[in-house]
């Protein structure tokens, strides 16, 4: 039996409106065109996915050309992580040939929201072939019973 | 050739060449690939482009001047169809056919698309796989004869699926390389592999050690474009890839 605090269905229901008015927000957030880079922070965004399983959210981070003792994964919120890096050194656009505009970047810097309830402060993570794989636990606190 | 898609002639085209694709997919292998084949092999020369309003209008700059984004650069032995931009998912059909079509009034000898295969925890993988499918048992047996594994069952979704299905349909010899790679990052270490197998199956070999010297910029380069790809990838349903067919005999 468990000793979790149970909830009324309304309370479950209220959950799960709340996740799929998140979710909608994300990619809504998506949809906007903007670019990868962002000139005054002198930061890329990184490339980012979140794979979500029964137990844990996956969430991984394409940081090439990142020194792994640099890196910071910091829950905001209680549902969001902000992810940044440093870099080995500093790209101009002239490295990718642009010329028309002007600008370096030394850092990673991007904010996830994770979409299900999770224990960021059981959070782990590891750095291998410069991808950033960081491990979230899911909260349950909350069982169904099936009579 | 379709009205919609035409593929304008700028050199003359040697006849007999073997044709590759390097399209965007999975880990922009492909992309990757034949990005790298072109800086190696110093004689590729734009010999055609493709003209389409299926296509977005855009163009690529280069040196200030206009380019299609995608375009076929060849030299007397290798024709080699590349493409700069993810290409929208519903214009991949009349696309991939009117390039096949040409290839084919060109007398290709075999066709060969350069893409890749997504596995789950890419970055705890050593040494990466390669597998084949091909569009006739001979080129079945040729592949395996030069010691590349079979993709047996499965299902296959994007550019190289055409060329594999048209040219069966057409008599035109096809394979298609996949290295194993990241679904949604840039991956050069499959660029280099699948390359590894091209030269083992053409003898068109070219140093892979500046791709994988060059890996890490070439995976912040090419962000913006995989980006893109994600976005058509999800729309032609490519998780269909990881799906278990239903054998019908």
């Amino acid at each position: 039996m468990s000793t979790k605090r149970k909830r009324s269905i309304f309370d479950i229901i209220g959950e799960y409106l709340e996740s799929l008015e998140e979710m909608a927000e994300q990619s809504e957030a998506m949809l906007i065109e903007r670019p990868s880079w962002n000139q005054k922070a002198c930061a890329f965004e990184p490339l980012r996915n979140i794979v979500v399983t029964p137990a844990e959210v996956v969430v991984t981070v394409d940081l090439p050309l990142t020194e792994e003792n640099t890196i910071q994964v910091k829950p905001v919120e209680k549902n969001t992580l902000e992810i940044s890096a440093k870099m080995k050194r500093k790209i101009r656009f002239e490295d990718f040939g642009i010329t028309h505009y002007k600008g370096e970047f030394q850092t990673f810097h991007c904010q996830m929201r994770i979409p299900v309830q999770v224990n960021m402060d059981k959070m782990h993570f590891r750095f291998k072939k410069g991808i950033l794989e960081i491990h979230l636990p899911r909260k349950r606190e909350y069982t169904i019973s099936i009579e | 050739m379709s009205e919609e898609v035409k593929i304008i002639e700028k050199k003359q085209v040697p006849l007999g060449a073997v044709m590759l694709y390097g399209f965007p997919d999975v880990g922009l292998v492909g992309v990757i690939a034949a990005s790298h084949l072109m800086s190696e092999l110093k004689n590729l020369n734009e010999v055609a482009y493709m003209d389409s309003k299926l296509l977005p209008p855009l163009i690529v700059l280069h040196e200030g001047l206009p380019h299609s984004p995608i375009r076929i650069f060849g030299n007397d032995n290798v024709l080699l169809a590349v493409s700069e931009t993810a290409i929208p998912a519903d214009t991949i059909y009349p696309i991939m056919n009117a390039l096949i079509d040409w290839g084919k009034s060109k007398n290709v000898k075999m066709m060969i698309s350069l893409s890749g295969i997504p596995i789950q925890d890419r970055q705890d993988v050593q040494e990466l796989k390669v597998f084949a499918a091909a569009s006739n048992p001979e080129m079945l047996k040729m592949v395996q004869d030069k010691g590349i594994k079979i993709l047996n069952e499965g299902y296959m979704v994007g550019p190289q699926a055409i060329v594999l299905q048209r040219c069966a349909r057409m008599g035109v010899p096809a394979i298609t390389l996949l290295a194993q790679c990241f679904l949604n990052y840039p991956d050069p270490e499959a660029a280099a592999e699948v390359l590894k197998e091209l030269a083992n199956i053409t003898g068109i070999k070219v140093d892979i050690s500046k791709l994988l010297e060059k890996g890490e910029e070439i995976r912040l380069k090419a962000r913006d474009v995989m980006k893109r790809t994600q976005q058509e990838m999800t729309k032609m349903k490519k998780a269909q890839e990881y799906d278990i067919p239903l054998y019908v005999s």
